[in-house]
């Protein structure tokens, strides 16, 4: 009943909670991000703030796990701090330049994990809460001025730019806050640890022990009679950017798998990444092989492939999906690498994705960004978001992961897939295709395995392609890879809204906290490095987070699709811009009025029903003996808030 | 009721199927095939040993049968059953391959061999063989016929038959004369009999007094009364007989004023809103030189009718708002890239060329305009009267969008029918010129009622549970207007409808009895069209309804949000230079605080220098200042949302969607297997039916109410079996609490299937074989940079 309670106060105090929600629009409007950044578990909150919250709608009540709205602070200006932040510069009467309402005058707080900005002389209360990982250049605009103002741009790495202004200080030696900022928005530059590093929060659950590669292997009945479980990279010898637990062929011996890795890429072999429990038929994945333009050949590797192939006696073929445009794989001859020739590999198809690199990418999420922020050009919205590129590329993408998915399922036939070091465009496609293969992926701990597996262990460059904490954004290694994988989930989620376990706040969080720099499981580039890092001892995981609260996350539609193969349409005409991302710090953007929300009270609503059944039914086997003129009413039922329908 | 082999819900069936012999059934079936006929359709032509075209290219699953053209629909029957299982809503008047031939918008002939292809109008001669017939549906249907093994002169007849009798002469000549005449006359043992009120329906049609004076009493509008001047349509040809004006204009007054509006379309009322403020549609005034005495006379009687004496705004919607061609040019070009153009050739271009098509555009013209009156309405509590030239097109779109954004009573099924009733049928919208029914003239055609029902999905889109009715029962309404049976879609207004009841009447020399009346029946007896258990696709079960008329519960104090009346003067005036209202026409505006916006805001950005020198590239900063209404929907918008209480639709263009049911649902290659919005609607539904087994069960065991009849006395028995109360959900819930994942036959295409309606002339292979050969893409110089730097 406390759901219907705040469901009515909702209803009656609209007036009086309207202040409040202005501002939490306008906030969420900068900090909807910032809601999940600000975890506070349940026996860190303060009671003052839980009472003040109770008065919110459910849709911030939800968030008190996960956020402390900036009711709570009104009587500070000071940030509520994380176990571990400490605050390093305050500065007063700065200018916050918002694009959607004008200048903003208020304090900055910079902690060593986040900016916090509050306007005092707004009514509602204004607050903008950024943690420092999302800053992605910091740069001062313009010289200083006759009237002796500086301006401080910040470009974010989740499509907002933000801009300060404040006074020159009359001290010349005394640095401006941003100057400051500058120095703990980029911690790795300038020899300071990462906030993640000093988190002290303790959840519930632990995270760091949702997946363990070998009980993922034993799930899909890895070892069997084909595949093995190998300790050739137990030390991460054979390759450093491998995990050290790999399942490669039974028949082929760890000696012919070193020289298979001489001739792979970074030394990264064909391993088997998802097997079909009924045929067999696998999802395998590697790095190009070093071809060359002389056109090089590997015996091990020839054969090995081989024995990729015979361990399904379903087909006698074997696909090979380059991800690459053919002309790209080609060029990569001239490095020494390339593809595989059909003459070398009997029995092998080759088939190229045409996906584009980490470059190609990296400027069409730029080029949306200037489409979608500050605001959206009416007129010509469309075109604008076609000459982006960024759907076609998130069509092509999916695409791919289809074709895999309809080999493996459909074709029963083992696939290869790889791209140039199979960490970026391979990483997308097995996943992809795994997630649309096997529902167990599909459930909120199962999504965790999968990118523990294919994208954690199998070391794509999360370190790298974010530049955690580094301040050289111009760095060409930077890439949303990343991103555009969950792009493409969310697709599939928006395709099939009822096969997936988590919801779009559970895609969103997991974005917001792959820059914030809050726990550890974004940082570093492979599994070697977190374990020399010691990450799980140092650090929190994001999981220990999210499966402290699951409820948040989760997909009150989601009905299990059993062993169902979801094949998603990869037209433009389903693939939509994700604007509860993308567009999502526009004011005018609401959330759209959750279905979810509904099915949680249409949920409420049959607990209680049920439990009157029961009640009543008791109540007649008990009164069957006695006559029963009159019968218990049942007062609750004006109290459900509600009337539907049904 | 599914009866339909188990689909491998993989894209293999898209594939090219084996390249079998193509003609597989050289022996077409021999059993006598016969159309199923309406009472009073009759058979005009017909040919045998015909091929619909199921897939685009190969003839594989193809069926034979027999084409039959009627004076009522173009039929196709088989004994052949699709290879490919569908799913298909059925409806009661046509049969699984029929098409109204109101339907029809093109009829094709083809000879394959000579290259030879026509476009057959009426009365037209046809100088070759047809080998295929393709017809193009107002619906977006493609369908194809091929005639290689049927008689040459038996399918040109057909196909001349076809083309000739989808453009009736005469309204008369619409099927639903006949249907209704036979019925009367032959009393047919149906239980249909013509003469027959639409029983069944609730739905108020506003066709006598009663009516209007609900609704008036409902509204509040005390101020307001029905008139009866135009009884015998004596002083309009185009208004309803009653209508509602204020209270202060008498009949005299209005059969003075009449003469001076365009098609003496005097002022009439439309609904008011709880603060008093009335929603008024006009005609334009034709003789300039009593305008101005007539709109101030029009102004001070609607100013008197509002309790508070709320100003009257003008909006001009022949200004504002595209035309009537515009948006039947939007919508032919839609059609086109939607099912005519080849799917793959489209999709490079898909985003651009859907905006070209301008149609989205309109769509949020037409919503952003309506949140403008909405804003008049609500936020200065002001009287709004809607003026177009004939006042009979743009503004039944913008009124009915205001009362469905304001009024949660539109939003119930009932409501919203009683809201077309009002605002379209009664308020004389031309729907017979509209769809061009006679396809007599292609300028008056235009699809405002499809754009309609498309702004209705986008606010049902972002609201989902504001509406007691689901998209579905759009897309089906919408389809109904091509049965030409219905009294709604096929006349000018409610003279048109009486004039050419009178002369069907005296041509068939039917003398109706004492009390009897022969009409036509309004679609919203939807049994005419489909069984109860079809009709609970109409439900939405998620929808949050409230049974008491709005304006009596809670709801009226979420209309109270603004409770500045100090803006109604201070912003007037105000939006005319962006938004083209004519300014307000009270003579002295009220001395209230001139800057009662600015002193009540207080969050305006207060400008000053520094944020005027600091310009840059990277961070810009939005300068233009927003109008009133944008920063009314702003407010409205940073609140949750009551689904009973005002909705505005979100304008982003980002947050505007192609409503694809509607236009997709017949692509083969845009149909998301087990996929699609329908597989959340099949997950809440379950829920909602367990809900209901719930409550029947509880309403067993509390026994029979004081009151209620005695029947159910579950004390003894066990409540596992509730008494017959048809579920409203259509998805029923296997077993409780544990939901069962979506059926076969569900895809975003539910409850349609492109399965043989679909068969584009050119199509080349599939999407997914396309695919397979390699997807075309650009290649930019820095690609190739990038992969070998």
């Amino acid at each position: 009943m406390e759901k219907s309670g705040s469901m009515d106060s909702l209803g009656s105090k609209r007036s009086s909670s309207r202040q409040a929600s202005v501002d939490s629009l306008s906030s969420t409007s900068t900090s909807r991000s910032d809601r999940s950044a600000q975890t506070k578990p349940p026996s860190a909150m303060s009671s003052d703030s839980v009472s003040t919250s109770a008065e919110l709608s459910p849709e911030l009540k939800v968030g008190r796990l996960l956020c402390c709205q900036q009711i709570p602070n009104e009587c500070k200006e000071e940030p509520q701090l994380l176990p571990g932040e400490t605050v390093v510069d305050v500065a007063k009467e700065v200018m916050y330049i918002c694009p959607f309402r004008g200048p903003l005058r208020g304090t900055v707080n910079v902690t060593n994990y986040r900016l916090f900005f509050r306007c005092m002389d707004q009514e509602p209360v204004f607050v903008l809460d950024l943690p420092l990982g999302v800053v992605s250049r910091v740069e001062k605009i313009g010289g200083a001025s006759s009237r002796g103002d500086v301006s401080y741009g910040l470009v974010c790495k989740d499509m907002r730019n933000l801009r300060f202004a404040h006074k020159q200080s009359e001290d010349a030696l005394k640095k401006s806050i941003f100057e400051v900022l500058m120095k703990y928005a980029f911690p790795v530059s300038n020899g300071l640890p990462i906030f993640a590093f000093e988190y002290g929060q303790v959840f519930p659950e632990n995270g760091w022990k949702v997946y363990d590669a070998i009980a993922e292997y034993k799930r899909q009945g890895i070892p069997n009679e084909s595949w093995r479980v190998t300790k050739a990279n137990d030390h991460y010898e054979l390759c450093d950017t491998y995990p050290s637990s790999l399942a490669v062929p039974v028949n082929i011996p760890d000696e012919d798998i070193r020289r298979v890795a001489a001739f792979r890429a970074k030394g990264r072999i064909p391993v088997l990444s998802w097997i079909h429990p009924e045929s067999q038929a696998t999802v395998t994945r590697c790095s190009q092989p070093m071809v060359g333009v002389n056109g090089k050949r590997s015996k091990e590797d020839e054969k090995y492939l081989q024995a990729i192939m015979d361990a399904n006696a379903q087909s006698h073929k074997l696909f090979i999906f380059d991800a690459r445009p053919s002309v790209n794989a080609a060029a990569n001859k001239m490095k020494g690498g390339g593809y595989e020739s059909e003459d070398a590999y009997q029995n092998a198809e080759l088939v190229f994705l045409d996906i584009h690199n980490i470059h190609v990418m990296r400027e069409s999420l730029r080029k949306l960004k200037e489409v979608v922020y500050p605001n959206i050009e009416e007129p010509h919205w469309l075109s604008n978001l076609e000459s982006t590129h960024w759907l076609e590329h998130i069509k092509l993408i999916m695409a791919g992961a289809l074709r895999i998915a309809d080999k493996v399922e459909s074709g029963k036939t083992s696939v290869v897939v790889h791209c140039s070091d199979g960490w970026d465009r391979t990483a997308q496609l097995t996943s992809l295709s795994m997630l649309m293969l096997d529902g167990f992926y599909r459930t909120t701990r199962g999504f965790q395995v999968l990118l523990e597996k294919e994208w954690l262990s199998f070391g794509h460059r999360f370190q790298l392609r974010i530049g955690h904490g580094d301040k050289n954004h111009t760095d060409a290694d930077r890439s949303p890879v990343f991103v555009q994988f969950i792009d493409c989930v969310w697709q599939m989620t928006r395709q099939f809204p009822a096969a997936f376990e988590f919801n779009e706040n559970f895609l969103v969080t997991m974005l917001d906290h792959l820059y914030s720099g809050l726990f550890g499981t974004f940082l570093c580039n492979s599994e070697q490095q977190r374990v020399k890092e010691e990450l799980p001892k140092r650090s929190m995981s994001l999981w220990s987070f999210i499966n402290s609260q699951l409820e948040d996350f989760s997909n009150p539609l989601y009905v299990n699709y059993s062993n169902h193969v979801l094949f998603p349409v990869v037209s433009l005409r389903h693939l939509e811009l994700w604007v509860g991302y993308y567009v999502r710090w526009n004011p005018r953007m609401r959330p759209q009025e959750p279905v979810h929300q509904r099915y949680k009270e249409l949920l409420a609503r049959r607990a209680e029903l049920q439990r009157r059944v029961e009640e009543l039914q008791r109540e007649v086997t008990n009164r069957s003996a006695s006559s029963s003129s009159e019968r218990a009413g049942s007062p609750t039922r004006s109290i459900t808030p509600v009337q539907t329908f049904v | 009721m599914f009866t339909v082999r188990p689909l491998k819900p993989t894209f293999k069936s898209y594939l090219p199927p084996l390249q079998t012999d193509v003609k597989k059934s050289l022996h077409p079936p021999v059993k006598k095939l016969e159309a199923t006929l309406l009472p009073g359709e009759i058979v005009v032509n017909e040919v045998n040993f015909v091929r619909k075209c199921i897939g685009a290219e190969k003839s594989h699953d193809d069926l034979w049968g027999k084409l039959i053209c009627t004076n009522f629909k173009v039929s196709f029957v088989t004994h052949e059953a699709l290879a490919q299982p569908r799913f298909q809503v059925s409806n009661r008047l046509l049969g699984e391959h029929d098409i109204p031939l109101a339907c029809v918008d093109q009829v094709v002939t083809v000879n394959d061999a000579k290259g030879k292809k026509k476009v057959l109008g009426s009365n037209q001669k046809l100088k070759f063989n047809p080998s295929e017939l393709i017809l193009y549906c107002k619906d977006f249907r493609i369908v194809r016929f091929s005639f290689d093994e049927a008689g040459p002169e038996g399918a040109k007849k057909v196909c001349l038959a076809i083309a000739h009798y989808s453009r009736p002469a005469d309204p008369q000549l619409l099927f639903g004369f006949e249907l209704i005449g036979t019925r009367y006359l032959g009393s047919s043992e149906d239980g249909l009999n013509g003469a027959r009120p639409a029983g069944g329906s609730q739905t108020p049609l506003f066709a006598c007094s009663s009516d209007w004076d609900r609704e008036i009493k409902r509204t509040g509008a005390a101020e307001w009364r029905v008139c009866s001047v135009n009884q015998g349509y004596g002083v309009s040809p185009s208004l309803p007989e009653f209508f509602v004006v204020p209270a202060s204009l008498a009949d005299q007054d209005l059969r003075q004023y009449a003469e001076a509006f365009s098609g003496q379309r005097l002022p009439v009322w439309c609904w008011n809103h709880p603060n008093g403020s009335a929603l008024t549609r006009m005609a334009a005034i034709t003789d300039p030189l009593q305008q101005k005495r007539l709109d101030q006379r029009i102004c001070n009687a609607i100013i008197k009718s509002h309790p508070q004496r709320g100003d009257v705004h003008k909006a001009d919607l022949d200004k504002n708002l595209p035309s009537i061609q515009q948006v039947n040019n939007s919508l032919v070009r839609l059609r086109h890239i939607c099912v005519i153009d080849p799917f793959e050739e489209t999709e490079e271009k898909w985003l651009s060329s859907v905006e070209n098509s301008q149609w989205l555009d309109y769509v949020r013209t037409f919503l952003k305009h309506s949140c403008d009156v909405v804003y008049i309405l609500e936020g200065l509590n002001a009287s709004v009267i809607l003026q177009e030239e004939e006042g009979r097109d743009l503004s039944c779109v913008v009124s009915s969008l205001v009362q469905i954004m304001v009024d949660p009573h539109f939003r119930s099924l009932s409501g919203f029918q009683s809201l077309v009733q009002k605002e379209w049928v009664m308020a004389g919208h031309r729907f017979l010129d509209r769809c061009n029914h006679l396809k007599k003239s292609d300028k008056e055609e235009s699809p405002l009622f499809l754009l309609f029902l498309d702004c209705v999905w986008q606010l049902m889109n972002q609201y989902p549970s504001a509406f007691e009715f689901t998209e579905t029962y759009l897309a089906l309404l919408s389809d109904s207007m091509w049965v030409p049976v219905f009294s709604t879609f096929l006349f000018n207004g409610p003279k048109h409808h009486a004039d050419t009841m009178h002369d069907f009447l005296e041509d068939k020399k039917i003398t109706l009895g004492e009390g009897e009346e022969l009409c036509l029946p309004p679609v919203w007896d939807w049994s005419q069209q489909l069984s109860i258990t079809d009709q609970a696709l109409f439900n939405n079960p998620i929808y949050v309804g409230k049974a008491a008329p709005y304006a009596h519960n809670g709801a009226v104090k979420s209309f109270r949000r603004t409770k500045h009346k100090t803006w109604s003067s201070t912003l007037r005036g105000a939006p005319p230079s962006q938004t083209g209202w004519s300014s307000t026409l009270r003579g002295t505006p009220p001395a209230l605080a001139r800057n009662g916006l600015q002193g009540s805001q207080g969050t305006l950005p207060r400008r000053n220098s520094l944020a005027a020198q600091l310009k840059s590239d990277l961070f810009p900063v939005r300068d233009v200042p927003e109008s009133p209404s944008e920063r009314f929907a702003r407010d409205w918008f940073s609140g949750p949302a009551d689904p009973q209480g005002l909705l505005l639709p979100q304008l982003l263009p980002s947050h505007l969607a192609l409503w694809r049911l509607y236009f997709l649902r017949w692509v083969p290659e845009a149909v998301i297997p087990r996929g699609g919005p329908v597989t959340a609607v099949h997950a809440v539904s379950q829920l909602a039916h367990e809900i209901e087994t719930l409550q029947s069960q509880l309403r067993r065991y509390k026994g029979p109410t004081p009151g209620s009849t005695p029947r159910a006395s579950p004390a003894g028995g066990p409540p596992g079996t509730p008494h017959a109360e048809p579920s409203r959900m259509f998805f029923k819930a296997g077993s409780l609490y544990e939901p069962s994942p979506p059926p076969e036959f569900l895809s975003s295409s539910f409850p349609f299937t492109p399965v043989g309606n679909l068969c584009r002339p050119n199509l080349r292979g599939t999407p997914i074989s396309k695919l397979l050969n390699g997807a075309k893409t650009w290649l930019s110089t820095e690609t190739l940079a990038g992969e070998t730097a």
